[in-house]
């Protein structure tokens, strides 16, 4: 195994024990284990940052150089970093690490799958004529913060969805840990806000990508269609907070939908006929 | 019955109401196959099936009458919107409001209310000072006892949605106009072939050239690893039998000649072709031919007459391979030469013995060998015209830029009165915002502080 992979695996135990910290916390009530959920988070993401520095540098060694963006392991491992680094800042501006058992978890299981699935090829390979272009790393970026701000989003609509259950002085620490519902639709939206700017930056850098490599800006392949799906889920989203009897819970569920769309944009749409291949 | 219709047309549920139909109609085009898709798989469904969703436009769901209905409600609703409240956005924009009012001043609650041991006129010039180097838009006013200053910033803030809306509505205008006026083509072109003529698939129609574009040379280079590292076509493009420009083509570098532009899209291999050939007799050190296919050469030994039948790319999943026929006074025999017969053999380790027209040196005293095709390449070529693209562009571009207005700016507004009270120099602030409550706060905990500073604080 090349030394960035064995790095970057073991980055996958570092979120995964940062994840727990923060959920130890939340349960057993324990401030304790705040600080080591947040310094292992971070600590994670330095390591990240040198695996995948690495990853590039290794990638020149061989002649064949280019941003590590490039194919499934690559972009899963970016997701994982652009979850924890957005994360990181949020935790620092609102001063408040109630969110990080439902946000770093999603970042262990995208370095999981790109670090154990056996479909999924670790290697550094070099591009392929239609992926050497400065615009797909504009784009590979921006939608990747984009569905980074999205993954917070949708966590926090399922922290919403649980304060809900709260019932008084009754209910254990996890559930009083939560922030207020407030408060927690003020995040939501703007961490909804945040992605959809980048989602319509990656939009854009995906359309001037499609426009020099095939003759078109969009051309309806699936890939492209179910981006402008979530982009409508967001645009409905972001539109219904001014109806009356939508904030709440309606949008903690927006929230949610939206983010099964980023998914399916991310990994369902493989499965779907007619496929745009790369060349 | 107007008035119905225009609140229809300008409410918010409408809006988001097609939204979501968009985004759902979006999702059947991707799960039924698209007739002018990349997919163009329609096979696998029954011909009943095919029948209703064609008749339902459901195959070319984003040209269909459904989605431009929808498009165009979704135009009409943003216009309505839009016309409906603007004026009011104008008027915020605008407002002067007169600073004899006393209503931002009622209800202030007491950490909005500085009182500051000092004269009130120097205190005043100190508050005008910060103020106006803070705030662009400024007045004063002054009455015997009071002075009442208003600032505000941000003001534009109130234009981010509009601009976000309008560049929707002008990228919308310019992918009609690129749809209406533009045309994507294709054309295959062999290597030393020309053409001035392409096929636009949407129209199912020829589209004429002003020129005549020719492929002199189509290659591939691949890395180590076999994998493809570029896709070059040499083109010509020639007007009145002149070359007007000449160049390489390659995969995110199109070329554009006369605002039409050409991508590289695909390649293929032509069949038939000519190969390279190396006949070993005995221990001698062989000799390589080059054949085209049909043509025919001579062995000395026996004057056979050797003549390459067939072509093969990958013969039987096996690679590469040639028939060849020979005939001579003795013999009459079909052979197969693969490229690859010696990992064959390692496969299939009886391969000869079964099949004797595989053996390569089954017409004695001679050996066979298939050394490479040489192939004839044709290049895919894209050839696209789009008249809307930098509207499209355009639209793109102050999308982002109202995006900002829209959730990055607001309009701050301010009102501070000095007066006196019990001997002392009273500061009263208000502020208002139309959004971002966390940064309004900021900036009045900020003009508090600063306001005091240097002046003994009673309260
Ligand atoms: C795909 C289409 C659309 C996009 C991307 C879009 C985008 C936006 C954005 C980003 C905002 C600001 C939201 C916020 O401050 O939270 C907004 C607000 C708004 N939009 Fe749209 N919009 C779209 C279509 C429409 C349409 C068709 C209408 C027609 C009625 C509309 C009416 C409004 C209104 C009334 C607001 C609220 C403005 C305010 O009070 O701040 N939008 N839109």
């Amino acid at each position: 195994m090349i030394i960035n992979t064995t790095i970057l695996s073991w980055v996958t135990f570092i979120y995964f024990a940062s994840a727990i910290f923060y959920l130890f916390r939340m349960v057993t009530g324990k401030q304790f284990w705040g600080p080591l959920a947040s310094w292992s988070a971070l600590a994670g993401l330095i390591a990240q940052t040198a695996g995948i520095l690495l990853r590039w540098f290794e990638s020149y060694k061989m002649g064949i150089g280019h941003a590590p963006l490039s194919n499934l392991y690559e972009s899963l491992i970016f997701f994982a970093w652009t979850i924890v680094f957005l994360y990181l800042i949020v935790e620092w501006r609102i001063k408040s690490r109630n969110i990080g058992a439902f946000v770093i978890p999603f970042a262990f299981l995208s370095m999981a799958f790109a670090s154990f699935s056996p479909n999924v090829n670790t290697r550094i390979q070099p591009l392929i004529p239609a992926l050497q272009s400065n615009w797909l790393i504009s784009h590979v970026i921006t939608c990747f913060f984009g569905y980074a701000a999205f993954t917070i989003a949708c966590g926090l609509g399922f922290m919403y969805l649980l304060k809900g259950l709260e019932k008084g002085e009754s209910s254990g620490p996890f559930l009083r840990f939560l922030p207020r519902r407030e408060i927690l639709d003020e995040l939501t939206y703007h961490s909804v806000v945040i992605g959809f700017i980048f989602l319509t930056l990656g939009v854009i850098t995906g359309s001037v990508w499609a426009y020099s490599a095939w003759g078109s800006y969009w051309s309806w392949d699936p890939k492209e269609t179910w981006s402008l799906i979530t982009w409508l889920v967001y645009a409905a989203m972001l539109h219904s907070r001014f109806l009356r009897g939508w904030k709440g819970k309606r949008m903690a569920i927006m929230s949610i939908i939206g983010f099964a769309s980023v998914l399916f944009t991310y990994f369902g749409v493989n499965y779907l006929p007619g496929l745009h291949s790369y060349f | 019955m107007k008035k119905i219709v225009l609140s229809f047309l300008s409410s918010l549920k409408l809006t988001v109401a097609l939204l979501i139909i968009i985004a759902a109609l979006s999702i059947l085009g991707t799960v039924i196959p698209q007739q002018y898709g990349p997919g163009e798989s329609l096979t696998h469904m029954s011909p009943g099936l095919v029948k209703t969703f064609r008749s339902l436009q459901l195959l070319d769901l984003y040209h269909s009458v459904w989605f431009i209905i929808l498009m165009c409600l979704l135009s009409l609703n943003l216009i309505a919107c839009s016309l409906k409240r603007f004026p009011t956005s104008w008027k915020l924009f605008t407002a002067t409001p007169s600073l004899d009012r006393t209503k931002p001043f009622e209800d202030l609650s007491p950490d909005n209310i500085l009182m500051i041991e000092g004269e009130r006129s120097g205190i005043t010039s100190r508050v005008e000072h910060l103020l106006m180097k803070r705030y662009k838009r400024f007045r004063r006013r002054d009455t015997d006892t009071t002075t009442t200053f208003y600032g505000e910033k941000g003001a534009y803030s109130h234009f981010g949605v509009y601009i976000v809306h309008a560049s929707i509505l002008i990228i919308i205008a310019g992918a009609i106009i690129g749809s209406l006026w533009g045309f994507e083509g294709f054309v295959n072109l062999a290597e030393g072939e020309s053409t001035d003529t392409v096929y636009v698939g949407r129209q199912k129609s020829l589209k004429e050239l002003d020129y005549t574009v020719r492929c002199d040379k189509f290659s591939i280079t691949y890395y180590a690893n076999g994998m493809p590292k570029e896709y070059r076509s040499d083109l010509s493009f020639l007007e009145n039998n002149a070359v007007i420009f000449q160049g390489p083509l390659l995969v995110n570098h199109p070329v554009t000649i006369k605002r039409i532009k050409f991508y590289q899209a695909s390649y293929g291999t032509i069949p038939g072709g000519r190969v390279h050939i190396t006949i070993t007799r005995g221990n001698d050190k062989g000799t390589t031919l080059t054949v085209d296919l049909k043509d025919s050469f001579y062995l000395k030994e026996n004057g056979a007459k050797v003549t390459i039948q067939r072509i093969e790319e990958n013969f039987m999943s096996m690679g590469p391979a040639v028939l060849l026929s020979i005939h001579s006074s003795e013999a009459n025999m079909q052979l197969w030469v693969f490229k690859d017969i010696e990992k064959m053999k390692q496969a299939i380790p009886n391969l000869l013995q079964k099949v004797p027209k595989f053996n390569p040196s089954l017409f004695k005293p001679y050996f066979f060998k298939l050394n490479t095709i040489a192939h004839t390449y044709y290049t895919g070529l894209q050839v696209s015209y789009d008249p809307g693209v930098s509207i499209v562009a355009t639209g793109a571009f102050f999308i982002v830029f109202g995006f900002f207005l829209a959730f990055f700016s607001s309009h701050k507004r301010l009102w501070v009165r000095v007066d006196e009270q019990e001997g002392k120099t009273r500061i009263m602030v208000s502020a208002q915002s139309n959004k971002d409550p966390v940064g309004l706060e900021r900036e009045r905990e900020y003009l508090l502080r600063h306001f005091k500073k240097g002046s003994e604080v009673i309260i």
